[in-house]
């Protein structure tokens, strides 16, 4: 062991290509895994709001057979519950009659929970987004869609100005941006709470927007809604709407893009692997006369084996813990990039694994090197020139 | 005294001396080895025979490609013979095993090559140490064991010295060094001071003649200089894979 050590670090220069190359395979593979489920969660959160695929929708439809139904508060709480929703989002819309500068005219309201802006990953464009407080304490506020504010008042500064609709006046918080939807951009977004209190009669809670976690958790989701529903209420006109078709595409892209990644790490450590095994060929090559020397002074075939052998092992080892080092760093960086930290024990697995596999590619790319180096004969050997 | 002279004195001893005897170190019956190329068999020993005792300088003495070289490896189990019998004492060396046979050169044969043969980037302390690594001597005792053998040959204080900064004397005295320090009781040398000159030449000679004087090794040297052949006791010509005239 310490012959070989002393071999590696005598020949430090020759090896360090092979080093970096198997060090950097490492630590992609243990940023992979270890920030793997939440790199992908924000990759799926990213991708998802482009097509919407994480989003259910969920209704009550209108049949003129059945009575006019709504979500009951319990059914909410029970979708909430479903393993894989992020979040349940109840919503009513209708239409109701304002004044604008003494002129009548009817404006799309909708009527939103707490949750809606987490749901949509929304945010303001101006001013702000009323807060789940807002709509504890049914206050009187609205924000308002790019569309309506501009064509309202002509400017994105609508913070603290008011609308009159119905028989009461709305204080305007902000501006909602990201809604994608161009009927929802000419809209007005008043608290459930204070809709319910102000304009039941004219509001249907009849939609439920569900979104989960992963692209992975929407089939099951999906099929757990109907039962959630009636565990609850009548669900004879329930419609659950997905987008499979978008959740198809979004979800190829993402393989082949997570694909190509995995393919750029194997391909790394392949080429590592095979540059261990050319440098031990090479190593063998160039110290024949050693190897045979060797042998003349009473080295067996096992101990010559076992010296080439442990000097790819230290090669991959020594990768392996660069490597470590290595992916400790990313890890720690994409996790205040992204805001979220991996559990410990997944980064301790991971050092656990490419342990491993710095062992399996040691012996694996310095097995036959040394099997030629123990087998080589003495006399062609010392006389090698 | 010229090199003829001086042949013709050891051939002469030889032949009073050479008789197999029963308190040999070493012996060979009727050994040959062929080699087998395109070209057909090439036969570089054929039926040698003879012993070695300790306390003996054997010089095996011919021309380039004569099979001297040939019969020193066979002496140091780096080859095996086609055919003929080997002997250490009452042990026939050909039926070990290959483990066997390594584990017997490193505790009774040393070796010196010709090319100065030493590790690269090494230093002297770790080219002595290689063989006592091999034969499993505790690390604590091998430190005495190296001193002890650079002393015999004068080169105790190059100790830590890096193997490529010595010269080419120097080198040879090392490897010179590096075949006594497992205490071996055959040095096989082959063509010990062909890389050096005169003076360096006969320094290594007057240790091997160091060694032997002790009486519990014997050296066979490969060479074709006569005056080294002249400092041995006995010398073995050989021409054509035949040891001439001697038994």
């Amino acid at each position: 062991m310490r012959v070989s050590l002393r071999q590696v670090v005598r020949h430090r220069r020759r090896y360090i290509g092979v080093v970096l190359a198997i060090a950097i395979g490492v630590a992609g593979f243990i940023s992979i895994i270890t920030m793997g489920q939440d790199v992908k969660r924000n990759f799926n959160e990213d991708l998802a709001f482009i097509g919407g695929v994480t989003i259910i929708r969920t209704v009550l439809e209108f049949r003129p057979q059945l009575p006019l139904s709504e979500f009951h508060p319990d059914t909410v709480e029970a979708i909430q519950k479903i393993p894989g929703v992020t979040v349940a989002s109840l919503v009513g819309m209708t239409r109701l009659n304002f004044f604008w500068k003494g002129e009548p005219d009817n404006l799309s309201v909708v009527a939103v929970d707490e949750n809606f802006w987490k749901m949509r990953n929304l945010t303001a464009i101006s001013g702000t987004l009323f807060s789940p407080q807002a709509v504890k304490e049914r206050q009187r506020v609205v924000v308002l869609g790019k569309r309506l504010a501009q064509s309202l008042f002509g400017t994105d500064q609508v913070a603290g100005r008011t609308i009159e609709m119905g028989h009461d006046v709305y204080r305007v918080t902000g501006i909602v941006g990201g809604l994608r939807d161009i009927n929802m951009e000419k809209s007005v977004f008043v608290p459930l709470t204070t809709a319910v209190d102000r304009f039941s009669r004219e509001l249907v809670r009849d939609r439920m927007y569900v979104r989960c976690a992963t692209w992975d958790d929407v089939p099951a989701v999906a099929a757990a809604i109907p039962q959630a529903v009636k565990a609850h209420q009548s669900a004879k006109n329930l419609v659950v709407e997905v987008s499979w078709e978008n959740l198809e595409h979004v979800k190829k892209v993402a393989f082949w893009i997570e694909f190509f990644i995995y393919l750029a790490f194997a391909a790394t450590l392949i080429l590592g692997g095979m540059g261990i095994w050319n440098i031990m060929m090479a190593a063998v090559r160039t110290r024949t006369r050693e190897i045979g020397l060797k042998k003349a002074m009473g080295a067996e075939d096992r101990d010559i084996l076992s010296q080439f052998l442990t000097e790819a092992l230290c090669l991959s080892l020594v990768a392996a813990v660069i490597g470590v080092a290595l992916g400790r760093v990313l890890v720690e960086l994409l996790g205040f990039w992204i805001g979220m930290r991996p559990p410990e024990e997944l980064f301790f697995t991971c050092l656990a694994i490419s342990l491993v596999f710095a062992v399996v590619l040691g012996v694996g790319a310095g097995l036959y090197p040394s099997l030629q180096a123990a087998r080589m004969e003495v006399v062609s050997a010392t006389r090698y020139e | 005294m010229n090199s003829h002279a001086i042949l013709n004195h050891n051939l002469l001893l030889m032949n009073t001396k050479a008789a197999p005897s029963p308190d040999a170190l070493i012996q060979v019956a009727n050994l040959t080895k062929t080699y087998h190329n395109g070209a057909g068999p090439i036969e570089v020993l054929r039926k040698v025979d003879f012993a070695i005792h300790l306390g003996e300088m054997v010089a095996v003495m011919g021309p380039s490609g004569s099979g001297k070289s040939s019969l020193l490896y066979i002496l140091g189990l780096l080859q095996l013979p086609t055919s003929g019998s080997y002997h250490w004492q009452d042990t026939d060396l050909l039926t070990l095993s290959r483990g066997q046979q390594a584990e017997f050169r490193r505790r009774r044969l040393g070796f010196v090559f010709q090319a100065c043969d030493l590790l690269e980037n090494s230093t002297v302390y770790e080219n002595l140490e290689f063989p006592l690594i091999y034969e499993g001597v505790e690390r604590q005792e091998r430190p005495p064991r190296i001193q002890e053998a650079l002393q015999r040959v004068n080169l105790e204080h190059r100790l830590y010295h890096s193997s490529n900064l010595l010269s080419g004397g120097e080198r040879q005295r090392v490897a010179v060094a590096r075949a006594l320090v497992n205490r071996p009781q055959l040095i096989l040398a082959d063509e010990p001071t062909g890389q050096l000159d005169r003076r360096h030449g006969h320094l290594v000679m007057e240790h091997f003649e160091e060694i032997i004087a002790v009486g519990d090794t014997a050296v066979v040297v490969v060479t074709h200089d006569p005056d080294i052949a002249a400092r041995c006791s006995r010398v073995c010509p050989m021409e054509d894979g035949v040891l001439c005239g001697l038994r």
